[in-house]
């Protein structure tokens, strides 16, 4: 079951109405085993199981680090829970993808290990070790509850795909009583709506274009190419934000506000503001579990110690999306962006100033140009099949048109092809409109918008694509 | 001089500030240019400048200056 599920529709009226008629005391044990039962739908056993020892081992190692005094005795169950967390996120990951080497260097046919499906394990993993740490270093309590505590990592709006939540930020208001509140009902089922809006009617719709072309890049070369990457960087965008919206909309109901994980990352004007503004729950683990304990570890190294932190950081970043050579030239790529903007800062900082200025209006406008270009060739390895294709890609992207017209514009007729261009210039203001929508007085513009949305949504999203991209990281 | 006030004289000289003044709730977003390469050259001038090292633990969980002050004040008590 996920979002887009038949199911779902079902299933979240069923849970709200059980939780809203539930004793306050017992609203937490009501969403802990929704969640579970979220969970089991997936029909993977080894999932829960997964989840129940990353909740466990987390609970006590929490709980012990807390309550030594002595700071190697501390350390020891901080890493002894981070081991524990870590290894079944590493063994149902990585362990198919090393067979597959090792099949292929020693020329044998092992299928111990079939494919497992691993949706939500990175998520919750990494706010189990996050708890631990904040546990560390003192910044939070630990939660005695363990109802609670399991309800933290398994809460089902944030469980497939994140939000990752911190334990300061989501404890205190899973231990707060639940109270009605009508606007928040109201703008929960509005994110939801726009959420929803933003997978099945637009991210749905450009993956038409996107998988056109990477399915079969050789029919493609030139602007094919470039066409094509720039509607996987919105189809990538629109999915995870999509979902984002929606898992928030959905904690709405509960009375629970999960972070904002987008901020317009296109519109950013450097590879670094383009972190601060994507997967801004990952991009803040990560800065702060992997590259700040490496950046200061290396602090004598100067320039040289947090350029190696920054490329190291996001090469993890790329191998925990997936055991391919493409995601982890995809982090390299990224760390090397960040790294080399260590170096070139000063100079662009001289240039902009010869120009006028960094904010004169067109060099913002140039800077945006140029980073949404880098992260889109780093795109080309995210998603082109092998990195033969992704090769393939960037070196035919310079010239020619193969397969422009025929293959890829009108592969979906001209209708398609209009609305899916009226729907990405135009999906800003859809979005701010929706969401000042509960703030509205005249009940008659609300639901005709309302009306509206829900119109394009049956009429004009697509039904092939139900699966989310990031669930599968 | 307080260690404030010690501290103050280091911000002004990493960041080329002159009229910086920074209080126990100063953090990153209160001071222009202060990014995580700056905070690196900040904390070690502060170590050579006050001849002190700080903790893997204690760097990562200060938050303000004023977390800072106690580290120092903490670490300089105990010389």
């Amino acid at each position: 079951m996920t979002f887009t599920s038949v199911s779902w529709f079902l299933f979240l009226p069923a849970v709200y109405l059980l939780f809203r008629y539930s004793a306050d005391r017992w609203r937490w044990l009501v969403l802990l085993l929704a969640s579970y039962g979220f969970y089991a739908s997936f029909r993977a056993p080894y999932l829960l199981a997964v989840l129940l020892v990353v909740t466990g081992a987390s609970y006590l190692c929490a709980l012990r680090i807390a309550a030594s005094q002595e700071e190697s005795r501390r350390r020891r169950w901080l890493w002894g829970g981070t081991a524990a967390c870590g290894a079944p996120l590493m063994l149902v990951k990585y362990l198919p993808a090393l067979q597959t080497e090792a099949n292929s260097l020693l020329g044998v046919s092992w299928t111990f290990c079939a494919t497992l499906i691993t949706v939500a394990v990175s998520y919750f993993t990494f706010q189990a070790i996050s708890y631990l740490a904040d546990i560390y270093l003192e910044l939070e309590e630990p939660e005695r509850h363990f109802g609670r505590y399991a309800l933290y990592l398994a809460f089902f709006p944030k469980l497939l795909q994140g939000p990752i939540e911190r334990g300061g930020d989501l404890l205190p208001q899973l231990r707060q009583p639940y109270r009605f509140d009508y606007q928040a009902m109201r703008s929960g089922l509005v994110l939801f709506g726009w959420g929803l809006f933003q997978k099945v009617v637009i991210a749905d719709r450009l993956a038409l274009y996107a998988d056109q072309v990477y399915d079969r890049v050789h029919d493609y070369s030139g602007v094919s190419l470039i066409l094509a990457t720039y509607a996987y960087a919105f189809q990538i965008y629109y999915d995870f934000a999509g979902y984002t919206d929606m898992a928030r909309g959905t904690a709405r109901l509960f009375g629970v506000n999960l972070t904002e994980n987008f901020n317009a990352p296109y519109r950013a004007t450097s590879v670094a503001d383009f972190w601060r503004r994507w997967h801004i729950s990952f991009s803040r683990w990560i800065l702060d579990y992997i590259f700040k304990p490496l950046q200061m570890g290396w602090r004598h190294w100067g320039k040289g110690g947090t350029a190696a932190a920054l490329v190291i950081t996001f090469l993890i970043s790329g191998v925990w999306h997936g055991a391919t050579k493409g995601f982890l030239v995809w982090g390299l790529l990224h760390g090397i962006y960040l790294a080399s903007a260590i170096s070139w800062q000063p100079v662009q900082k001289r240039v902009y100033g010869w120009l006028g200025g960094e904010k004169r209006g067109w060099l913002k406008w140039w800077r945006v140009f140029v980073t949404f270009n880098l992260v889109c060739l780093a795109w080309v390895f995210f998603r082109a099949s092998t990195l033969a294709d992704a090769w393939y890609v960037i070196s035919h992207s310079l010239y020619g048109m193969k397969g422009l017209r025929s293959g890829l514009l009108m592969s979906q007729g001209l209708f398609e092809l209009l609305f899916t261009l009226l729907l990405v210039a135009s999906a800003g203001t859809i979005g701010r409109a929706l969401k000042s929508l509960p703030e509205q007085r005249s009940a008659a513009r609300r639901w005709c918008l309302y009306y509206a949305v829900a119109v394009v949504i049956l009429f004009f999203g697509q039904a092939t694509k139900s699966s989310f991209i990031y669930t599968k990281f | 001089m307080t260690i404030i006030e010690r501290l103050n004289q280091t911000f002004r000289l990493v960041f080329d500030d002159d009229s910086l003044q920074i209080h126990p709730h100063t953090t990153a977003n209160d001071v222009d240019g202060w990014d995580s390469l700056s905070h690196v050259n900040l904390i070690t001038t502060i170590e050579a400048t006050f001849r002190v090292r700080f903790t893997q633990k204690e760097l990562l969980k200060q938050r303000n200056v004023g977390d800072l002050v106690a580290d120092l004040e903490r670490k300089l008590a105990g010389a």
